[in-house]
């Protein structure tokens, strides 16, 4: 356990690191259940702010700023995601209507 | 008044949360997203992280958010079907993620804190602090993300673009030359 002084005020790291599992996991959920693919995208981008969460935690929990550095790399990441995958998605409906995932499945896979 | 906070924007979070999931149309689970982004972005203030603070809300609940929304009206209201294909996915999803629950919580008991580094708490996270680390030990990764966002920015429009039409073989609608500035207007009439 280590508590971290903030305003006064005694905060675990670890209810941190709890809220942001438990955020992975609704996005998790997400991913696993829905069946739109732009909600998916959605879950993605839930889980990744999770994993920013984790990452911020832990820069604060170590007084080290690498934590935040990295959240920032992964914002990045996240931003290049989202487009590519708007775009791929944009082009997918241009040609036929793809409101269940499970439509796409042309490889038998 | 810290806690306070804390499990208030938790609260909030994990609601948008489940709002993400459980929504029916996309553009809810949309504005759902919203709220949790906004809500840990309070998250990250507590965790003296401002600079990160204000990108989350600018870039992220704002641009990337704003990106969302645009598809959506651009595709219409899709309403989501509600059985899968799969019979047991909601159930052997669900066991799933709490297996992967289950995993992080054993995981979160026995994590070894390491000692923190003792620095200056009013100088953590702020502007200078994340500069002082992106310009000069992680210059070489701050500028590879360019070469990326360049090629995320070709790829969209690479994949956005207008199709030549095959079975003509001519240029596409955009390109005639009648549809330019320069082709051949109808006589101005006064």
């Amino acid at each position: 356990m280590s508590t971290l002084n903030i305003g006064g005020s005694q905060l675990d790291a670890s209810w941190f690191l709890l809220l942001s599992a438990v955020l992975f996991g609704l996005g998790a959920i997400g991913v696993l259940v829905r069946r739109n693919p732009l909600v998916i995208l959605i879950s993605i981008e839930l889980m990744l702010n999770a994993a920013n969460l984790t990452l911020v935690a832990f820069a604060r929990q170590l007084e080290n700023i690498e934590g935040q550095l990295f959240a920032l790399m992964s914002m990045t990441v996240a931003a290049a995601e989202a487009v590519v995958g708007l775009a791929i998605l944009v082009d997918i409906f241009r040609v036929r209507d793809a409101e269940d995932i499970d439509d796409l499945s042309e490889l038998r896979g | 008044m810290a806690i306070a906070v804390f499990f208030i924007a938790a609260a909030v979070a994990i609601l948008g949360g489940v709002g993400v999931v459980s929504f029916h149309q996309p553009i809810r689970s949309v504005l759902s997203l919203v709220l949790v982004m906004l809500a840990l972005s309070v998250i990250f203030l507590l965790l003296g992280a401002q600079f990160v603070f204000a990108v989350q809300i600018i870039v992220y609940a704002g641009a990337v958010m704003v990106l969302f929304l645009f598809v959506i009206a651009l595709l219409g209201p899709a309403r989501e079907l509600g059985r899968g294909r799969l019979r047991y996915q909601g159930w052997a999803s669900a066991v799933f993620v709490l297996v992967l629950l289950g995993l992080m919580w054993t995981m979160l008991q026995g994590v070894q804190y390491r000692q923190p580094d003792k620095t200056d708490l009013n100088f953590f996270g702020t502007v200078q602090s994340i500069a002082v680390g992106l310009f000069t030990t992680y210059l070489y990764p701050f500028e590879l993300t360019s070469i990326l966002l360049l090629v995320a920015a070709i790829g969209a429009i690479y994949l956005s673009r207008k199709r030549i039409d095959e079975s003509e073989g001519g240029p596409a609608e955009g390109l005639r030359p009648s549809a330019g500035v320069g082709g051949n207007l109808p006589p101005h009439q006064t």
